[in-house]
């Protein structure tokens, strides 16, 4: 145990973080954020600082609060309690119109793509460009032209969504995210219901965005061999609260039994095999 | 839960859906000032023109059908019983005016209902569920004035034209009875209904089809944005979409028609 890093969710502010990142005001910081359903507590004061530049990947398993704290950054949702400031200004407490304007830094890509069905690819990636900026229908369709290849998808602006596979789609939708070149891009689970092969395509392409434009990425996934390809550091949730934060190696050799199972994939409650390797670690 | 309890919680429900309904109502009345055809949007218009067609020009024939269908059935009813009294005649009245103040904007509403109601509902509905709806609120976007507000200001426009059609279907249909039960050419029936008119069944026709359009698409968008539970909540929101749009037109139209009736004589 004692080769465990100093890792806790308190100190998350400096752990694990880069050297060149290191002092830098966080570009998202989650302070003490309680998100409650009835009775029912998703988050339980969860504090987290990503910094400019950075992949942070929130790891964690179905139900532990990863999609929550990600919908709260999108300032798709209100907490019970707690602030989350992007770019210094807190989206839980802000205007729409403040909320609207942080919102154009930020470029999603959603778990189901969420592409407008009743639109072509093309008018999908468009449709931020036509609405936010004033710039002549010819430009627009060139910088649409520009991001739809830029996630190797070429001549599909024509194209309806549902004439795409699903890889297709979802690289559709971080074009989309791309189209007003955000400083933040937020993925849900970028490679859920993907094959490996679609899979590790969407991972290079999350890899080279991260190197060509040096965006803050911040992944929710359970996919562990994605994760450790992609983060910077990790955080992994479990039953809303943050276990640990760290870089990929810090989490990989992390002793906590929960982060042990979840990175040697071990089952839970299904055999004693199981609960003795999760308990084991507790004696 | 014992039977307080329900009639409380159920009570606080009803108040909490005509309360969202309402500021519902307020924020598509904001929005649609910016989509005016001077300033506003042009992709707003281009998708107001689609819904024009859809919900308008798309329900014309059935709205001619049924109307003409209403108009028909009260001729025949109304001269059942008018023969025996000797005045036949006053089926044209009968006809004229039952079609102006209420059957032409009902009609033409239960069919919109049927046909918009239930695909606004389920439209929306899918787009919560796909995380459209979700999408377009990240990319700072207001799905009030994205998505509600072109059907809105679409059926403002389509559904005075749908009542005007389906009030003048049913009075021509009743000319078709007049013209074979009393002989009266066709251009006497609609000059005799012209005279028996009033500017206050003119203007109660309009509030009504306006005030019906307005139940409508805001019942239709409000249960397609509260969508929970995937595929099957999108089908319940459909249903309780049609329902409760019914049954809010039904009382509009009873408020509107008191309010006629005490204070336009």
């Amino acid at each position: 145990m004692s080769s465990t890093p100093d890792i806790r969710p308190d100190r998350a502010t400096d752990s694990g973080v880069f050297p060149h990142l290191r002092g830098n005001e966080p570009i998202i910081s989650v302070r003490d954020l309680i998100v409650s359903y009835g009775d029912r507590k998703i988050l339980k004061g969860t504090n987290l600082d990503i910094f400019s530049g950075e992949t942070m990947v929130i790891l964690g398993a179905s139900g532990s609060g990863k999609s929550t704290l990600l919908r709260h950054i999108e300032g798709l949702a209100k907490p019970t309690s707690g602030s989350i400031f992007i770019k210094g200004v807190d989206i839980c407490s802000a205007s729409r119109k403040e909320l609207m304007k942080i919102q154009r830094v930020l470029g999603v890509s959603f778990q189901s793509a969420a592409m407008f069905n009743s639109m072509t690819v093309g008018d999908n990636v468009a449709l931020p460009l036509r609405e936010h900026t004033k710039l002549a229908e010819p430009t627009i369709k060139l910088i649409t032209k520009m991001k739809l290849q830029q996630v190797g998808l070429s001549g599909v602006e024509d194209l309806f969504p549902n004439q795409l596979s699903g890889g297709m789609k979802k690289r559709a939708s971080v074009a989309r995210a791309l189209a007003m070149d955000p400083e933040i891009l937020l993925f849900d689970e970028p490679s859920a219901g993907l094959d490996p092969i679609i899979a590790a395509g969407i991972d290079d392409l999350i890899l080279l965005l991260k190197r060509a434009f040096k965006m803050t990425i911040v992944i929710v996934t359970h996919e562990m061999q994605s994760a450790y390809l992609i983060a910077d550091r990790m955080c992994m949730l479990y039953q809303g609260e943050i276990l640990a934060v760290g870089t990929v190696d810090e989490i990989r050799s992390h002793q906590h039994p929960r982060i042990r199972q979840f990175v040697d994939r071990v089952a839970d409650n299904f055999d004693e095999g199981a609960q003795s390797y999760v308990t084991g670690f507790d004696s | 839960m014992n039977f307080l309890e329900s009639i409380g919680h159920s009570s606080v429900e009803k108040v909490e859906y005509v309360g969202g309904l309402t500021i519902q109502f307020w924020r598509g009345l904001i929005a649609s000032w910016r989509i005016n055809p001077f300033t506003g949007s042009k992709l707003r218009w281009k998708m107001t023109l689609q819904q024009m067609a859809v919900i308008g020009v798309g329900a014309l024939p059935v709205v001619c059908l049924i109307a003409g269908a209403t108009g028909l059935i009260m001729a025949l009813q109304g001269g059942a019983e008018l023969r025996k009294f000797g005045a036949m005649e006053v089926v044209v009245n009968l006809v004229g005016t039952s079609m102006t103040r209420e059957l032409g904007p009902l009609m033409a509403a239960i069919v919109v209902i049927g046909r918009s109601g239930s695909s606004i509902s389920a439209e929306i509905g899918t787009m919560v569920v796909t995380e459209e709806i979700d999408a377009l609120r990240t990319m700072a976007l207001d799905p009030i004035e994205f998505v509600l507000v072109p059907k809105y200001v679409a059926m403002m426009t389509m559904m005075p034209c749908l009542t005007i059609v389906a009030v003048a279907s049913g009075i021509l249909a009743g000319g078709v009875f007049t013209y074979y039960s009393l002989d009266m050419t066709m251009s006497v029936y609609l000059q005799r209904t012209a005279e028996i008119l009033l500017m206050r069944d003119i203007v109660s026709s309009m509030v009504k089809a306006v005030g019906f359009g307005t139940i409508i698409v805001h019942v239709g968008c409000f249960e397609g944005f509260n969508v929970t539970g995937g595929p099957e909540g999108v089908g319940r929101s459909t249903t309780n979409a049609v329902v409760k749009s019914i049954f809010l037109v039904v009382l509009a139209d009873l408020v509107f028609t008191a309010f006629f009736y005490f204070f336009w004589q």
